[in-house]
């Protein structure tokens, strides 16, 4: 029998690692930095670019595709060319795959401070940078999918059905909720408006986390936990049943991201019971994870890699089990807009990814450097340390959400809300969120010690750039599908494999998409709503610039306990013109969508000044420049373009006299501001802004449709 | 220990009931105490009945050692988990070898199968429940519901005079009360009419004249209701009516304090008319 000679290709793992490393200290840093801004506001030092949030963005981009991202990379290019017993198909693709996605992270941590924002959660990076995106993931498919052909191994691990599932799954999130129109070079606006644009983001919200964060994970742990632990995978039958469902249904669960919100009820439900479906396929990963490890427990007590899977496939499956419960209507409406979200994320994040990520590396760097791991102790301390972090992490800001969501709800004995003022609930979770920073900084303290504990075993042992392999080649063979194998043989063909998860994932966001785009009833329109004028327009721009929907919501959800605080409940029809839609996902202050009006246009002025001289304690940060930026006002033909060609309905030609109205509108709020005693000038950046806040929720004013 | 099929479709039915069962409360906003006690009730007893079928398998069975004890509880975690042990897992390796990584063959396990199962039930009746069955208007329903609940509370309230409005507020004299006005005024008032009352971004409250009139009643309403235009918020839905009227009482002893750097008069000069003179008390 013939045996081909062939080398695994290590340089690109070892890049990948490197770049796991060092942009998951950064991203953790800047972390730690948004954590403690939460209660110490001077923290960003008066500096835009270190705001929270122009830089809350960045901390989640930065862990997600930049920690984990290159650690999915280092992960897949080491497992999959020994999966399929074949080198890399393309070397240089490989290189254009790192490579350009370092430059995207690069430009990421670049723009992403500087404003160039399109407000939706995990994808705010710019157009132009969306479509480098595209093709470097482009690259990083043709890569997978061309050594997978060329394998040299009959079938194809389940790991690699997941990698699979990955690939097809994040392209199509990531184009379908990418469309926009750009308006300028930084600049563009989403061609899905108000609901629907909130439905396609949570749809890849939701399943970025699904394809981003889990997929990958489980195909990483089906190829290092076995491998780490020594022992037999618990169950074929198992990885094929849970790997089917947990990608169908999957994709299904995103409007769990937006119950009691203006999404049709039927939506809603849908999210909420796909999400309970998502139990058990979630738990077969956990299970088959698990149990792989019967008869190998000795092993976990002394061999700290299996100890970091082992929490972090338990740290799996309580997030798994936490998350359909927070889809339940009842525990979703304590829960959302709190930080028991934050907490639930980051037991996912720290514990799942993170802890994987580390097993995985402590395992990849000593194979690849042909050495043993330089401290045992040092990793089993990094061990303890991230396990204490996430500790202090999570239940910290479990209390702060469950006691501020019911300070929020608390009516008095004569019906009137306990606790009216906003600020209240925000000053009583401070000491959490000095608990949680300190896991943090547990966590961080944990990168560092094992930055250097890798450092160390790469220094005492000598790099296999080149790993030597055989196999024998691969004989084609046409058999039949037959009863009871027909996997097994759907095994032996990408193709058709990666055809077959494509459909999977595309039917429930097709079910969920067309009726809420086709179906007029499903967002039931309001005559009294009308676009935009172009000073709120562009004081819009600068609300998402700034980064205001971090913090503030624009939803008020139809409890009593928020129309009393908030006004009416939000309708659908009012967001028909919101390109994008700012509903926001967390409440670190108050809900905006009724504040229109609420104040007078020197309060706002005051506040964006110093939000301390009208509301003391408030933990919000200054915004003085904006009351010194002149507005750009060349950019308004241009967005009036772009959003009329989105169907904005702005008469033809109105870009002409667009600046004429907004400084006209400028001024009336100028004057007012002049007449309180304020010496403002019309063309400041605040003038927009405010206007835009003014705007806010008043067109249903007078005509509140229930 | 092979698989029965009807306890399995039992046990499966059970599971899914139980979901079922919580879906009615599942999707309404705040589960009352009373739910929470239906749902406890509940499970409290369906573990009976779990108990009860236990003794009731293997009561019958003779044993001095009290291996009867422990034995329906691993003959439920066999039935549940139906795992191959680990010495005889040679006979369910699978040929596939995968950069040496081995697959065991284990069954699925029951208990994995009727969650997974259950929970598709329990969707399936959620979806019935709320969109056939019913017109799956579920968000604007409840909130009706709570909205009109609310309002008998508050009719009730004001027919009692628990609830004061602008009708039957009075000026309160009690010093604990004024206290509590002035409290109430530092947090919420005086960032905008000034720490003594002399006018900030809002108008002077010390002088003789109000923009929308003097007096105890126009005080209460127009912090009652706001003067949204001017940028007066409504303090409707955030102050209980006794605080807002132990604000207003604060706001009126502070009349003629005539503050350094107050605010120049706006409005009209207020004459308070006789019926309700400030020396008019709580009660009275």
């Amino acid at each position: 029998m013939n045996v081909d000679k062939f080398s695994y290709d290590n340089q690109v793992v070892k890049l990948f690692t490197i770049a796991t490393v060092v942009w998951g200290i950064v991203g953790m840093l800047v972390g730690l930095i948004i954590a403690i801004q939460l209660y110490l506001p001077e923290l960003n030092f008066g500096i835009p670019y270190l705001t929270f949030g122009r830089i809350r963005p960045l901390h989640t981009n930065a862990v997600i595709f930049a920690f984990v991202g290159n650690l999915i990379f280092a992960g897949i290019y080491y497992s999959l060319q020994r999966l399929c017993k074949a080198r890399m198909w393309n070397d240089s693709l490989s290189q254009f795959h790192f490579w350009g996605w370092q430059t995207i992270i690069v430009l990421a941590t670049i723009t992403l401070p500087m404003g160039f924002t399109t407000s939706k959660e995990y994808a705010e990076l710019e157009w132009p940078i969306d479509i480098l995106i595209a093709l470097v993931w482009l690259a990083f498919g043709a890569n997978m999918l061309g050594t997978i052909i060329k394998r040299r191994e009959k079938h194809m691990y389940v790991a690699i059905w997941f990698y699979i599932a990955t690939f097809v799954t994040v392209t199509v999130l990531h184009v379908v909720n990418s469309l926009e129109i750009p308006a300028g070079l930084m600049k563009s606006y989403p061609i899905y408006a108000g609901v629907q644009d909130a439905l396609v983001q949570w749809w890849y919200g939701h399943n970025a986390v699904a394809f981003f964060l889990t997929t990958p994970f489980l195909g990483l742990m089906y190829y290092f936990l076995p491998k780490a632990a020594n022992r037999p995978v618990y169950s074929y039958r198992l990885s094929i049943l849970h790997f089917w469902a947990l990608i169908f249904l999957y994709i299904w669960a995103g409007p769990h991201h937006l119950l009691y919100s203006a999404l049709p009820d039927w939506a809603q439900s849908l999210g909420t019971v796909f999400s309970i479906m998502l139990i058990a396929p979630s738990w077969g990963g956990m299970l088959n994870g698990l149990l792989t490890l019967r008869g190998a427990w000795d092993r976990v007590r002394d061999n700290p890699i299996l100890k970091f899977m082992v929490v972090a496939v338990t740290a799996y499956g309580m997030a798994t089990f936490e998350g359909p419960m927070l889809s339940l209507k009842n525990v979703n409406a304590i829960a959302h807009f709190t930080d028991w979200i934050i907490a639930h994320v980051h037991v996912g994040a720290l514990g799942w990814n993170g802890m994987l990520s580390f097993g995985v590396l402590y395992w990849m760097v000593p194979k690849m450097w042909n050495t043993e791991l330089y401290s045992k102790k040092m990793a089993n301390a990094h061990f303890w340390i991230a396990t204490l972090g996430i500790v202090f992490y999570a239940i910290p800001m479990y209390w702060s959400g469950i006691a501020q969501s019911l300070m929020w709800k608390q009516f008095t004995p004569l019906g009137i809300l306990q606790y009216p003022n906003f600020l209240e609930t925000t000053l009583q979770i401070i000491p959490f969120h000095i608990i949680r920073s300190f896991g943090g900084l547990l966590f961080l303290s944990g990168m560092f010690l094992m930055g250097h504990n890798l450092l160390k075993t790469v220094k005492q042992g000598k790099f296999v750039k080149n790993e030597d392999a055989e196999a024998p080649p691969l004989i084609k063979e046409d058999d039949k599908m037959k009863r009871g194998m027909i996997h097994r043989w759907l095994e032996k063909r990408p193709v058709q494999f990666s055809l077959l998860a494509t459909v999977a994932i595309l039917i429930g966001g097709v079910v969920e998409f067309i009726p809420t785009f086709v179906v007029k009833s499903n967002i039931p329109t309001i005559a009294s709503v009308k676009p935009y004028t172009p000073l709120e327009l562009q004081g819009r721009d600068i609300y998402i610039r700034e980064g205001c929907n971090t913090c503030h919501s624009q939803l008020v959800r139809p409890f009593r306990s928020e129309t009393e605080r908030y006004g009416e409940y939000s309708k659908a029809g009012e967001y028909v013109y919101d390109h994008p839609f700012l509903w926001g996902s967390k409440r670190t202050g108050p809900d905006l969508h009724r504040e229109g009006g609420k104040y007078s246009n020197l309060w706002h002025y005051l506040h964006f000044e110093d939000p301390l001289q009208m509301s003391p304690g408030s933990i919000m940060p200054p915004y003085p420049w904006l009351l010194t930026h002149t507005l750009d006002t060349s950019s308004t033909a241009t967005k009036i373009n772009a959003l009329r060609s989105i169907g904005v309905p702005y008469e033809e030609g109105y870009e002409k006299f667009a600046n004429q109205d907004l400084e006209k509108q400028a001024n009336q709020i100028a004057d007012d501001l002049i007449n309180n005693g304020i010496p403002a000038d019309w063309d400041k950046e605040v003038i927009a802004l405010i206007a835009y806040i003014q705007r806010l929720g008043t067109d249903i004013k007078g005509n509140q449709a229930k | 220990m092979k698989l029965n099929n009807r306890t399995f479709i039992l046990l499966t039915t059970l599971v899914s009931m139980l979901f079922g069962y919580s879906t009615m409360f599942a999707a309404e906003g705040e589960a009352t105490l009373d739910k929470v006690m239906k749902f406890m009730l509940v499970v409290t007893i369906v573990m009976i009945a779990f108990v009860l079928w236990l003794i009731i398998v293997y009561s019958e069975k003779e044993d001095s050692e009290g291996k009867t004890f422990k034995a329906p509880l691993i003959a439920l975690r066999k039935y549940l988990t139906y795992s191959t042990p680990i010495e005889k897992e040679q006979e369910i390796l699978l040929s596939h070898n995968y950069d040496g990584i081995r697959e065991l063959d284990n069954r699925i396990p029951p208990w994995f199968k009727m969650l997974f199962y259950g929970t598709i039930i329990w969707a399936a009746i959620y979806m019935l429940a709320y969109h056939v069955l019913d017109d799956g208007q579920v968000q604007s329903k409840e909130y009706k519901v709570e909205i009109e609940k609310a309002k008998l509370e508050r009719d009730f309230l004001i027919r009692t005079g628990a609830f004061i409005n602008e009708e039957t507020v009075v000026f309160v004299n009690d010093p604990a009360e004024l206290s509590e006005g002035k409290e109430i005024y530092f947090k919420n008032c005086a960032t905008c009419h000034g720490q003594n009352g002399g006018g900030l971004v809002g108008p002077n409250l010390t002088d003789d004249y109000w923009i929308h009139g003097g007096g105890i009643k126009n005080i209460f309403k127009v912090i009652k209701y706001g003067v949204p235009a001017k940028g007066m918020i409504s303090w409707e839905t955030q102050l209980d009516p006794k605080k807002m009227q132990a604000a207003a009482s604060y706001i009126l002893t502070m009349h003629g304090t005539n503050p350094p750097n107050g605010k120049a008069a706006e409005g009209e000069k207020w004459i308070e008319p006789d019926d309700n003179k400030i020396s008019s008390t709580k009660g009275s």
